[in-house]
């Protein structure tokens, strides 16, 4: 079953930064972090940042397609995430944080499979602890 | 007799330094034909210590950073409101040296006796580097990345870039966006390379900028090879292939 999820994450470090085309403070909101599940139905595995699209079925049973993006294919393919590691159709829950001026627009971070495998899309890998 | 002793004595001490500079290099490291270290190959990009998961760009550390200079260019960019001058980078811009270099992707290194081509998979920057102490060129007009010279001093390249225009010195903005951080066309920027082993070398750079800081500073980085890159090469790097900020405004509809 496909739910909508919503937690209050508290991720120290998380999302301060993101390696990616714009300013993750001027487009995502660090205060909002996100988790849904659903199925992927589009990846666009393009610079300068990759996209992905997750139909999630909400409790009342109406499907929304989620936006989200990442870093640059060649960044993550740096840390191991590969161009065929998310593919339409797969189910996953991801997790990451609100655009701030779109309702279903986000900045995609962990990327969880339901076998428990997962991979990091943003630009900044959560576990980073920047040295600033 | 005295001459005798003298030659001894300098022959020694040569010999001592000899060995304490060979001691210096690690064994093992690859040269090239007139015998310098060879710098050709697969490499990540510069980390510095104590990263848990060394995944995003490198930024300075601000412990390193040399105080603002009383009256001299803002370190810090004001924003003015216009989206091609607050954020560069939605329009594509490029990110310039040293900003691109610590950028977190791939970087190939190519050398001869006579250039060291430094090419990083973000932007595909590219940077040709003599490598005979030559002068800087004159009459540049100031650019993103600045004209290098690189000599050598024993068994470090060391690499001195000037001729900048202002831009951002690293990717500090996407960090905090009221924080952009900033170089002057003043700065010079020395970087000393030299192998710490056979897979990782030492990269010490250093921001000399006098309009901006009260003084040169440094930091010191780690570059590890990546030989293993070699299989993939670079992942092409085109911005505006899919770019979703155009006029500034970003959003998932590209609009």
């Amino acid at each position: 079953m496909k739910k909508l999820l919503a937690l209050p994450l508290l991720i120290a470090g998380l999302g301060t930064a993101v390696q990616a085309h714009h300013s993750f403070s001027a487009e995502f909101d660090s205060t909002k972090p996100i988790k849904v599940t659903g199925t992927v139905t589009k990846v666009e595995w393009q610079n300068p940042h990759i996209w992905y699209y997750v139909d999630v079925k909400g409790e009342d049973g109406t499907v929304t397609n989620w936006a989200f993006s990442g870093g640059a294919p060649g960044q993550l393919m740096r840390r191991g995430v590969q161009r065929n590691s998310i593919q339409p159709g797969m189910v996953v829950t991801v997790e990451g944080f609100l655009a701030k001026d779109a309702p279903h627009n986000a900045n995609g971070s962990k990327v969880t499979f339901p076998d428990g495998r997962a991979v990091f899309t943003a630009g900044n890998d959560e576990g980073d602890k920047k040295k600033e | 007799m005295r001459t005798i002793t003298n030659f001894l004595s300098a022959a020694v001490l040569t010999a001592a330094f000899t060995l304490t500079a060979a001691a210096q290099t690690p064994a093992g490291i690859p040269r090239t034909a007139d015998g310098k270290p060879d710098f050709t190959g697969f490499y990540e990009w510069p980390k510095s210590d104590g990263e848990q998961c060394h995944c995003s760009a490198t930024i300075f550390d601000r412990k390193y950073i040399a105080a603002q200079k009383p009256g001299g260019e803002p370190f810090l960019e004001p924003r003015t409101g216009i989206p091609r001058h607050d954020e560069p980078r939605d329009f594509c811009m490029p990110a310039g040296f040293p900003s691109n270099m610590l950028s977190a992707y791939a970087m190939q290194f190519f050398q001869n006796k006579n250039d060291l081509v430094m090419t990083h998979e973000f932007e595909r920057m590219t940077r040709i580097i003599p490598l005979d102490g030559r002068k800087h060129r004159e009459g540049l007009e100031p650019s993103f990345y600045g004209d290098p010279v690189g000599h050598w001093e024993g068994d470090t390249l060391v690499i001195e870039t000037t001729g900048f225009k202002r831009w951002s010195l690293d990717d500090y903005f996407y960090t905090n966006n009221k924080e952009y951080r900033m170089h002057s066309d003043a700065m010079k920027t020395i970087e000393r390379i030299k192998y710490k082993d056979a897979k990782t070398l030492s990269y010490n750079l250093t921001i000399d900028d006098p309009k901006t800081f009260v003084g040169p500073w440094s930091q010191e980085f780690t570059i590890r090879a990546r030989p293993e890159w070699e299989k993939t090469g670079f992942v092409e790097y085109f911005c505006e292939e899919n770019n979703r900020c155009p006029g500034g405004h970003c959003g998932a509809d590209g609009k």
